[in-house]
């Protein structure tokens, strides 16, 4: 099963922002149903270097949307993109201490790191798009 | 070996700017300004310009009236606004000639460069031509010195169907809607200047014309000082009559017009000519070769446009997407403006060292710089490096050279420009345990080759611009070049606890610490000494020293005839069959060839010949006036002249003459006229 299946919620109105959250979702699953032992830290690093890119730059284009359309709660959004890159470094660095390293425990962290955004500032954003059509 | 000029002046303004920086602080420095101050200066003439206008009457004794009320009757506000607009004129003039040098020592003019440097040039001569023509309007010994000068320099060129000079000759040949048309062409002339002025700045993303609020007000200050303590004042009233010896001149825009009379008008305009085709080829002398420019991987571009709000100069926009990816926009690089120097790099979200191990490509990358090629290099040189002061320097191509302390044990990984530095280098750098502190080594404080590269990173680091260089990257291992003390860095490092990462609870990094200051007394100081020395030396060379015309025994002869001859064939009427033979538009009574006889001159002074000369009627048909103009500076005293004319078809002897002995006073101005039925007229 999917770390993160696919919800309705992750949709927030704008299109290329909404094709970026799907590819993102595809990855993080991806990476977690190759998770295995430790002796795999390698490919894991490489993969949440991949991911932290990828999201940088999604957060990037967010951003530029947000400020295109004088979103009023763009500061509070940018800050919990930043408070997020900042994690999944912390997550990586959990993942090269091999002593720390439980798939389990990882799989929920990322899991955790990428839908608490969508609950609470992402979902604030589509509603306020909803509102402003 | 010599260096070139070039090297030699870019090693002046690098010990200058770093002089200015240490007393003014970098924020300040008015040597990083240039640009920024010569707007603020133009701003003042403007301002203080519109207050003259109202005050100022346009006529021959209007003119010089009207500007000495402003001075004496009203010292407090029209005395000062004249002073300001004065010595900020000659502050624009300053500004602009350093802005061209040091562009030039800096080489930020060649190649791709090309625009600003040469739609500067345009401008700097609208500077000219706008107080030139202001110094005419006060009409006094100086304007007509000016006045004269400019129309014997404009005589020369083949603008006008007769000499202009003829309107200066004497009192009664001046008009008062002359200064009517000086005073359209000086308010005109900063209108067209405005204009270059903006299309100067106009390939400059966020270009930069306003000065630091805090230097904007000690310069202006200065010049308040400066006009109160030395008004700008009128010299003696203007008569066309008399010749003055010595004038005070403004070094700044007058420095041609004596090499007028030294040279003669048309020397000088070969040299002015000469100099702007030198300086509007420059950029080309010799030709730049461009590295390649900035690419756009599209796979890894989703549009969201940080390297168009970074790229110093224009070079980047978003246009629709033209591939299969469902975004709307793509970063487009305009090669035309690329300089090369990587800050878009350093701006793209995806470019980030810890990306998948083997290849990878940000979404926009210097194809002779390529991130991957970066990281690889810098994991090779580190693996060398020893001990608990393990060093990685970022050097730009710009930054000086290195001390030894540096060099040691360190690994240096250069780039064009420190901006295309990506902020996840460094995290790489302490998260894979490559170094023990970072050196980031770029140009002077604000003296930026590439406009933003040190601000972009400040910015970056301190958590102000994206991308963000995260929080848990410990900033006390970290010196930027132009604002931490290099020296004392590597001992700090290893008196540091152990290099951990961790987000701090402060949240938001903070701004970088400042570089070592001297003292606030000593720098208000230097500040008052620097701006003393410029606000003096305006001050002086705005009149002195004074340019010396006339020898003290010497009157000025003007030969200065305007002549219409007969025509050299006398109308014939013509007989009925000649009209008949005539094409209908062509037929008429009588037949009057209208080609004139040419003018033949001499003047004689006591027994020489001072002058002679034919002179063609003017027009296409030969069928104007003859005109001539010429100045002769002899011997004041008693002295016989003689001014003979040849103005018919004979071979020899004259048909006008006049001769006598006249008394010359010194500094006279002894005008010589032919007027149609009175012959020779001469006062």
């Amino acid at each position: 099963m999917s770390l993160i299946a696919w919800r309705e919620e992750f949709t927030i109105g704008l299109p290329d922002v909404d094709h970026e959250h799907r590819e993102l979702i595809a990855m993080i699953n991806a990476l977690h149903e190759s998770l295995g032992p430790a002796a795999e830290v390698e490919r894991i690093v490489a993969a949440l270097g991949e991911i932290q890119a990828r999201i940088a730059a999604h957060f990037a284009l967010e951003e530029r949307e947000m400020r295109r359309l004088d979103y009023i709660s763009v500061t509070e959004h940018k800050d919990d993109h930043e408070r997020l890159l900042d994690d999944i470094m912390e997550i990586t660095d959990a993942v090269e201490s091999p002593a720390d390293y439980d798939p389990e425990a990882f799989g929920q962290r990322l899991s955790r790191w990428f839908t608490d955004h969508f609950r609470t500032h992402d979902a604030r954003l589509h509603r306020w798009l909803a509102g402003r059509n | 070996m010599t260096a070139n000029p070039r090297q030699w002046l870019r090693a002046v303004f690098g010990a200058l700017e770093a002089l200015c920086s240490r007393v003014f602080t970098p924020a300040w420095n008015p040597l990083l300004q240039l640009g920024a101050l010569g707007w603020f200066f133009f701003w003042v003439v403007v301002v203080s310009g519109i207050y003259l206008y109202v005050f100022f009457d346009t006529g021959i004794t209007r003119a010089y009236d009207t500007v000495e009320a402003l001075t004496h009757a009203q010292p407090w506000a029209g005395g000062v606004m004249r002073s300001l607009h004065r010595y900020a004129s000659d502050g624009l003039v300053a500004i602009a000639l350093v802005h061209l040098l040091r562009e030039f020592a800096l080489d930020q003019m060649r190649g791709k460069r090309w625009f600003a440097w040469i739609t500067g040039l345009p401008s700097l001569m609208l500077i000219y031509v706008s107080g030139i023509t202001g110094y005419w309007l006060v009409w006094d010994v100086m304007a007509q010195y000016v006045a004269v000068t400019t129309a014997e320099l404009l005589d020369v060129l083949p603008l006008f169907g007769e000499p202009i000079s003829r309107n200066f000759v004497n009192e009664l040949s001046l008009s008062s809607r002359f200064f009517t048309l000086m005073s359209f062409i000086h308010i005109a002339a900063p209108l067209l200047l405005l204009l270059f002025m903006w299309i100067h700045i106009h390939r400059h993303s966020v270009a930069r014309i306003q000065p630091a609020r805090g230097l904007g007000l000690l310069v202006l200050g200065s010049l308040l000082v400066l006009s109160i303590a030395l008004p700008a004042v009128s010299q003696a009233r203007a008569d066309l009559d008399v010749v003055p010896a010595t004038i005070g001149l403004d070094w700044f825009y007058l420095p041609a017009y004596p090499l007028v009379q030294q040279w003669g008008g048309v020397t000088v305009w070969q040299v002015l000519g000469g100099t702007l085709l030198l300086l509007g080829l420059m950029p080309w002398l010799p030709r730049k070769r461009s590295p390649p420019v900035a690419q756009v991987s599209l796979l890894n571009c989703n549009g969201c446009g940080r390297c168009v709000a970074d790229c110093p100069f224009g070079a980047l926009s978003l246009e629709a997407r033209s591939d299969w990816q469902t975004y709307s926009a793509e970063a487009v690089v305009n090669a035309d403006r690329c300089l090369s120097c990587g800050l878009c790099v350093g701006a793209c979200p995806t470019a980030t060292p810890f990306r998948s191990a083997s290849v990878f490509s940000a979404g926009i990358e210097l194809p002779q710089l390529p991130l991957v090629a970066l990281r690889e290099q810098l994991r090779k040189s580190c693996a060398t490096l020893t001990g608990s002061d393990r060093l990685v320097v970022f050097a730009c191509e710009h930054a000086g050279t290195m001390s030894a302390d540096l060099r040691r044990n360190s690994a240096v990984a250069q780039m064009p420009c420190i901006g295309m530095l990506p902020p996840s280098f460094i995290d790489f750098v302490f998260a894979r345990r490559l170094a023990d502190g970072v050196v980031i080594a770029g140009c002077g404080a604000n003296a930026c080759y590439q406009r933003f590269g040190q601000r972009w990173t400040e910015e970056r680091i301190a958590g102000q611009r994206d991308p963000w260089l995260r929080a848990r990257v410990p900033r006390e291992r970290i010196a930027l070049s132009w604002a931490a003390d290099l020296r004392t860095f590597r001992s700090t490092l290893s008196s540091l606890p152990p290099l951990r990462l961790s987000k701090t609870d402060t949240g938001k990094p903070g701004l970088l610490p400042a570089g070592p200051r001297w003292p606030v007394a000593v720098r208000a100081a230097g500040i008052a000494l620097l701006l003393g020395m410029f606000g003096g030396v305006t001050a002086v060379l705005a009149t002195e020293p004074a340019w010396r015309q006339l020898a003290p025994h010497e009157a000025v002869v003007r030969l200065s005839i305007r002549h219409a001859t007969a025509t050299k064939i006398q109308c014939k009427p013509l007989t009925p069959q000649q009209m008949t033979d005539l094409k209908p538009n062509m037929r008429r009574p009588v037949d009057c060839p209208r080609e004139r006889w040419p003018v033949y001159l001499e003047l004689e002074r006591e027994g020489k010949l001072l002058y002679h000369g034919t002179h063609l009627p003017s027009g296409l048909w030969n069928d104007g006036a003859a005109t001539v103009f010429r100045t002769f500076r002899i011997p004041a005293g008693p002295q016989s002249i003689v001014v003979r004319m040849r103005d018919s078809g004979r071979a020899s002897g004259f048909d006008q003459v006049r001769s006598g002995t006249i008394d010359l006073q010194p500094g006279q101005n002894f005008v010589i006229e032919f007027h149609s039925g009175e012959g020779f007229v001469w006062r």
